[in-house]
């Protein structure tokens, strides 16, 4: 005989209702959300992967803003050496009509110095606070001013005229400079105070050093310049040696070779700030494509999150649909099993 | 035959129907019991036309014992899961938010921001903010998982008590129906009393029970250690006033044999004991475990090196500094004690620029040897070792090598993996126990309904019985005043 206990009856809906309401609750959460109402009890172990993607997101949106800081540091150092390309192009046209004789030493003189000056201020700018050409040391501007009181390179470099000629450029024994003295003493005097370690000491603070930066999740890349570039100190020497001796007693000869050498200095010195340019302009590419790539990693990686913790709405919304219609049935029927008793009809 | 005796048959016909009719009404009154059993009157006729009246109650031994074993087994598993979902939320909070695993992601970020920017001390300053969080969320994490297992440990002491409680009072129980049945009284309602309380003990822990002469009870545990006979034993346990990582907790006694843990998402833990053992000595154990060793890989990424020198802590150090904790071994209660190195640290008057160049450890250890403000490389460096493989002690219960910050992931990961396994049996169980529950209510409840027919039955029999009495009294009167 199959027997159904009273307690049994009217209980009978009572664990049912329990378990869709519950149900309901989560239902509710997961419609208006969009995302699983918990995740962890949803995913299980595979929560580790929600995490994951999350994470990796947000270390990937988190470069892709640290590389527009490295883009807008590029693009800057790539105005300023398109500017110090120009101010090497002007001192080569003044050295050109100069070497034809068409330019008054003065003239030829003055571009020099103004190419120093052009040189120094654009060596010295600076984004964010950190100097563009200093390497890593971007705190101390790359650039010690040629023309400023006490400057240890003019020092330096008077000094050494005097040191091997044993008089200055403004003495008018400096008429009998031949061209080969000059041509030795560019050479052998001047040179070394750009390329040997004379540069360090008096011109540069710069680093050889540059700054490396993660531009993706495996991407490392150099992503400054420094003002120690053979291209920059060649303008540099060219500048100053215009600038110091054009419009001293020196030879028509001195002078000659003195132009011819500069010239051929500010030519090499064109060609490297190029090479320097077209090195950024790789960077900034590589930069730029590794955003890019980035970009589609972020979407990629939002796409497998909401594969793993997304709910379809539509089927959310169903769902609460029809726990509400069971919810409101179940109700219903208890309410009808209450007035089925015998006791009624009993009087 | 005499009207005599169809007056006695009336009479006792009316006794019957009035100790039925008792009988119903009891049965009516604890409808809603779900500890009373129906009593059934067995009516037997005796000598012709005797009747006596029988009180049998309702069992079914099968249905008693799958429910109370569902109930333990419920109980157990309930225990596991509320537990975790409480030690979850309090050591990585809601949505993982103060998890470590978050904390190191930010950390990484800030890295990768002050890597771009090293130069810019503010930056600087929000990666030792970011690392303060990490050791925060660790410190925290770790403090949290051993309240939470003194805090279990209070309550495994608070359920031995009602246990060694509930034995007392099922000894009185017992004893009850002993005494009832030699007297040969009706036991119904002690029987009642032993089974509810029986049902109340399989809470704390499973149960199997054999019946003796005079039904006497002995109360076995389901792996046989003996909890009742003829007196209970005793169940001991000594709660501890705190706990540390790595310290195991004291174990529970039944008559001097421990009961053991459960162990596994769906547990084996049958009964709140083993499941709250289980919590106190696997779960957060194990979620320690993973803390420390976290903490251990986090020192280790950051140690600074040096060409013969030994590494020694970097951005994050411990007590044992400066040396680096020893590789793949987990060290108790590391995660409690990490800390953010002071050198680099602004508030404690450090500076960040020692962890761009290096040094924490002396002038051997400074990387950035041309001291440029824009030195990035020992950034990105640590940068590359948060993802850098490294091998974890296999004792703490995941990956054995992978990168911290998927370690701190996979943590998350093994911690929700067990708690699904968890939420899903707890389902079943209680659905198992709520069936069972049913069905045993279905085999021995009462049907008010079918008790209130049963009425009508006995109204008609007393009505007849009571009308037979009347003819007979009438026919006696017919008699005497004829006689008159």
């Amino acid at each position: 005989m199959t027997s159904v206990s009273s307690a049994a009856l009217t209980n009978a809906m009572r664990y049912q209702q329990m378990r869709m309401q519950a149900d309901l609750v989560k239902a509710t959460k997961e419609s208006s959300t969009g995302r699983v109402a918990d995740v962890g009890l949803a995913l299980g172990a595979r929560t580790a992967q929600s995490v994951t993607f999350s994470r990796d997101l947000d270390r990937l949106n988190g470069i892709v803003d640290s590389n527009g800081l490295i883009s807008a540091r590029l693009s800057a150092t790539q105005t300023s050496l398109g500017q110090l390309s120009a101010a090497a192009q002007s001192l080569l046209s003044s050295l050109t009509s100069a070497s034809s004789g068409d330019g008054a030493n003065s003239i030829t003189q003055s571009s020099g110095n103004s190419t120093l000056q052009q040189l120094t201020s654009i060596l010295n700018t600076s984004v964010n606070g950190e100097y563009l050409f200093a390497g890593t040391n971007t705190d101390v501007k790359p650039i010690n001013d040629f023309s400023a009181a006490g400057s240890s390179a003019k020092a330096a470099f008077d000094a050494s005229f005097v040191a091997r000629f044993g008089f200055t450029p403004a003495d008018p024994a400096a008429a009998n400079i031949t061209a080969a003295q000059m041509d030795s003493f560019i050479t052998n005097d001047v040179q070394p105070q750009f390329f040997g370690a004379g540069w360090q000491a008096n011109w540069s603070n710069a680093t050889d050093q540059q700054i490396v930066s993660r531009i993706a999740l495996n991407e490392n890349t150099p992503t400054s310049t420094s003002a120690n570039q053979d291209g920059i100190r060649k303008l540099a020497m060219a500048a100053t040696i215009v600038s110091s001796l054009m419009s001293s007693n020196i030879s028509k000869a001195a002078k000659d070779t003195l132009i011819s050498r500069s010239t051929t200095m500010v030519g090499e010195a064109l060609s490297g700030i190029g090479q320097v340019q077209s090195q950024t302009g790789i960077i900034q590419k590589r930069v730029s494509d590794a955003t890019d790539r980035m970009k589609t990693q972020v979407d990629l990686f939002e796409r497998h999150i909401l594969d793993l913790e997304g709910v379809d709405p539509a089927e959310a919304a169903t769902r609460v649909a029809n726990l509400t219609q069971h919810i409101e049935n179940s109700f219903a029927l208890t309410a009808r099993l209450q007035q089925l008793s015998l006791l009624k009809y009993l009087t | 035959m005499s009207l005599s005796t169809a007056l006695n048959i009336a009479q006792s016909a009316l006794l019957a129907t009035s100790r039925q009719t008792a009988v119903v009404s009891r049965n009516v009154a604890d409808a809603d019991n779900p500890n009373y059993s129906r009593r059934i009157a067995v009516v037997t006729s005796t000598a012709p036309g005797a009747r006596s009246v029988d009180i049998q109650r309702a069992t079914d031994d099968l249905l008693f014992r799958q429910n109370l074993s569902a109930l333990s087994a419920y109980s157990g598993q309930n225990a596991l899961y509320s537990g975790m979902d409480r030690l979850g939320l309090s050591v990585n909070g809601v949505d993982n938010a103060s998890s470590p695993s978050t904390a190191i992601a930010n950390l990484q970020k800030a890295l990768q921001l002050y890597a771009t920017s090293p130069s810019n001390q503010n930056i600087g300053s929000t990666v030792i903010d970011a690392a303060k969080q990490v050791v925060r969320s660790l410190n925290d994490g770790s403090k949290a998982i051993q309240d939470f297992r003194t805090q279990t440990d209070g309550e495994i002491g608070t359920a031995v008590n009602d246990l060694n409680s509930l034995l007392g009072q099922f000894q009185d129980a017992n004893r009850a129906v002993i005494s009832g049945t030699r007297s040969g009284t009706d036991v119904s309602d002690a029987l009642d009393q032993r089974d509810a309380l029986l049902k109340k003990i399989s809470d704390y822990i499973p149960v199997s029970t054999f019946t003796r002469g005079d039904n006497d009870m002995v109360v076995n545990t389901a792996d046989g250690t003996t909890l009742f006979e003829t007196i209970p034993r005793s169940v001991t346990f000594t709660p501890s006033s705190g706990y540390a990582a790595g310290a195991a907790g004291n174990a529970v006694y039944i008559d001097n044999v421990p009961i053991s843990a459960g162990s596994g998402g769906n547990t084996t833990a049958s009964g709140k004991l083993a499941g709250m053992l289980q919590l106190r000595d696997g779960v957060a154990a194990t979620m320690q475990s993973q803390l420390d060793e976290t903490a251990r890989g986090l020192i280790t990424a950051f140690a600074e090196t040096a060409p013969s020198m030994p590494n020694a802590t970097g951005l994050f150090t411990w007590p044992g500094a400066p040396g680096v904790p020893p590789s793949g071994a987990l060290i108790n209660g590391l995660a409690s004690t990490i800390s953010v190195n002071a050198a680099m640290d602004p508030s404690a008057g450090g500076s960040p620029t020692v962890l761009r160049d290096g040094g924490a450890n002396g002038a051997a250890y400074v990387a950035n040897t041309s001291g440029g403000a824009s030195y990035s490389t020992l950034l990105v460096a640590y940068g590359d070792k948060l993802d850098k493989p490294m091998s974890f002690d296999p004792a703490a219960g995941i990956s054995v090598t992978s990168s911290v910050s998927d370690y701190a992931a996979n943590s998350i990961g093994w911690f929700q993996g067990v708690r699904q396994q968890a939420s899903t049996a707890a389902d079943a169980k209680e659905a198992l126990a709520q069936r069972t529950a049913d069905a045993l209510s279905n085999a021995t409840g009462v049907n008010v309904d079918q008790e209130m027919s049963l009425m009508l039955d006995l109204e008609h029999t007393y009505q007849a019985s009571a009308r037979m009495m009347k003819t007979v009294d009438d026919m006696l009167a017919a008699l005497l005043s004829a006689v008159g």
